[in-house]
């Protein structure tokens, strides 16, 4: 403990990056999640197979290797800067949205024929039985998937380290450098995602409790 | 208005493929008018009735609905849909929403009622099925029959001209059926226009005007009711009633 108190400031800003920095992905992540899954549940020309290609081609990447990307490679090409934080953003998100988006589809495909050929039925036009059926419905049978993604995506936060973002794994190393006390320091660290990930995925039973769609 | 029936149905063919489902077929539902459809497993009566609001193409014939064509490029399908009610055998209630957002739904968007018209209009249609005390509730709370008579319900909201069944209480247990058959045959003594997919004969025989009988993708008899029960012209329809009736 007497390693960690003096240095409980720093440590709990790191956290703070974690955590936005997290949140910022996971709601990118997730936009694009619906925009990719949509496009290959429809099977829009060109798009759908465009999503298809990029969904297949993020998920044979390791996680380092696509920051890398973003802050190196991507940069480079185009031309640009970019902050390592703005590049862990980046990875993160389009990394998650690729899984995001296979999980939407199938989502999406989880509704019966026979549900959307009802809605029809009503009226209403294909864009309105997305909108309020297939949509709704698809949202509301993933959120425990949804919810694994995000713990998945809040621990892969720690790789951002290797970029040299400062979040909670970069500042609790550098705590380790000054004090050295491994044994203190990486077990407070542990914990911390693990509780972080428990209330998590607590969140999403609750929420996936209370929009639970029987049939 | 003209004295045109509501819905001609002109020698419609339609094909999966190479397979023929529907051969030839023409008939017609007057205004007012109860058509119950009839036939062996597979004969082609789902498939004709999904022709009449569109959710099934046809290939050849015409189908018209008020003497707008169902299968023409210009049809505005959904605007003719929201016209036509239809209930299917498995109720197809919208399992995320409660009982009264499943009858207001389609009101709001399609006919784009207000809220506190498209309620008040689901009200009354849920007290008129019995189900007043519902409204709250999620679809899978409540029995077949209770999803059956609130799909029903779903449907009327849209004040259509005709309604489709498509084998309403086949999916029920036998204690339910008599409550959905009681809804429709009060439907159908309003005067409303209805097809009726059913193996319930007793119903066709009190609510019907005429039978309709497929078999293999043909309406082999379109006879009046109790000419159908009494003397069915073909062999077929003789076999298929006997075989109803008897089990
Ligand atoms: N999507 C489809 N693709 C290919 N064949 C189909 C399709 N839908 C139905 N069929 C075939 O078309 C025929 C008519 O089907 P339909 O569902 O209209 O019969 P039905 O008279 O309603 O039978 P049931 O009493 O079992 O409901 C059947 O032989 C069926 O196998
Ligand atoms: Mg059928």
């Amino acid at each position: 403990m007497d390693v960690i108190l003096p240095n409980l400031g720093f440590l709990l800003s790191g956290l703070a990056t974690t955590a936005v920095l997290a949140l910022i992905s996971i709601v990118a992540g997730t936009v694009l999640g619906i925009v990719l899954g949509t496009l290959r549940y429809t099977s829009v020309p060109v798009l759908g197979q465009a999503a298809a290609i990029y969904i297949e081609f993020t998920r044979g990447i390791p996680l380092l290797v696509f920051l890398f990307l973003f802050y190196f490679a991507l940069p480079a090409l185009g031309g640009y800067k970019v902050s390592a934080y703005v590049a862990a953003a980046q990875g993160f998100s389009f990394f998650i949205g690729a899984y995001l988006a296979e999980d939407f589809r199938s989502g999406l495909r989880s509704v019966r024929p026979q549900l959307k050929q009802a809605a029809r039925a009503s009226g209403l036009t294909e864009t309105q039985v997305f909108r309020h059926i297939v949509l709704p419905i698809a949202l509301r049978r993933i959120i425990p998937t949804l919810f694994n993604q995000y713990v998945r995506l809040f621990k892969f936060t720690s790789v951002a380290s290797v970029i040299g973002v400062s979040e909670l794994t970069g500042r609790a190393m550098l705590v380790n450098a000054r004090e050295f006390a491994p044994i203190a320091i990486i077990v407070t660290l542990a914990l911390t995602y693990l509780v972080c990930c428990l209330a998590l995925s607590s969140i999403g039973r609750a929420l996936s409790h209370r929009f639970t769609v029987r049939t | 208005m003209s004295d045109r029936p509501m819905i001609e149905i002109e020698s419609v063919s339609k094909w999966y493929e190479s397979f023929r489902v529907l051969s030839d077929c023409t008939t017609a539902v007057g205004r007012g008018e109860v058509v119950v459809v009839c036939g062996p497993s597979g004969s082609g009566k789902s498939t004709l009735i999904k022709c009449v609001n569109g959710l099934e193409p046809y290939q050849e014939g015409r189908i018209l609905v008020e003497g707008v064509e169902v299968g023409a490029k210009g049809t505005n399908l959904p605007e003719l849909r929201a016209g036509i009610g239809m209930v299917f055998q498995h109720f197809e209630l919208y399992p995320h929403l409660s009982v009264l957002e499943n009858i207001t739904l389609a009101q709001r968007q399609v006919l784009k009622r207000s809220k506190a018209e498209a309620d008040e209009r689901g009200r009354a249609l849920l007290a008129r099925v019995g189900l007043a005390e519902k409204e709250r509730q999620m679809p899978a709370d409540l029995s077949g029959g209770q999803q059956q008579r609130v799909a029903i319900a779903r449907a009327l909201a849209l004040d259509p001209k005709a309604m489709l069944f498509d084998e309403p209480t086949s999916a029920l247990d036998p204690e339910m059926i008599h409550e959905v058959l009681a809804v429709m045959s009060e439907l159908a003594a309003e005067g409303m226009t209805m097809m009726v997919v059913t193996h319930e004969m007793g119903f066709a025989r009190r609510v019907a005007n005429r039978v309709v009988f497929m078999d293999e993708g043909r309406i082999v008899e379109d006879v009046e009711t109790e000419a159908f029960f009494t003397a069915p012209e073909s062999e077929r329809g003789r076999d298929f009633l006997s075989k109803i009736l008897n089990h």
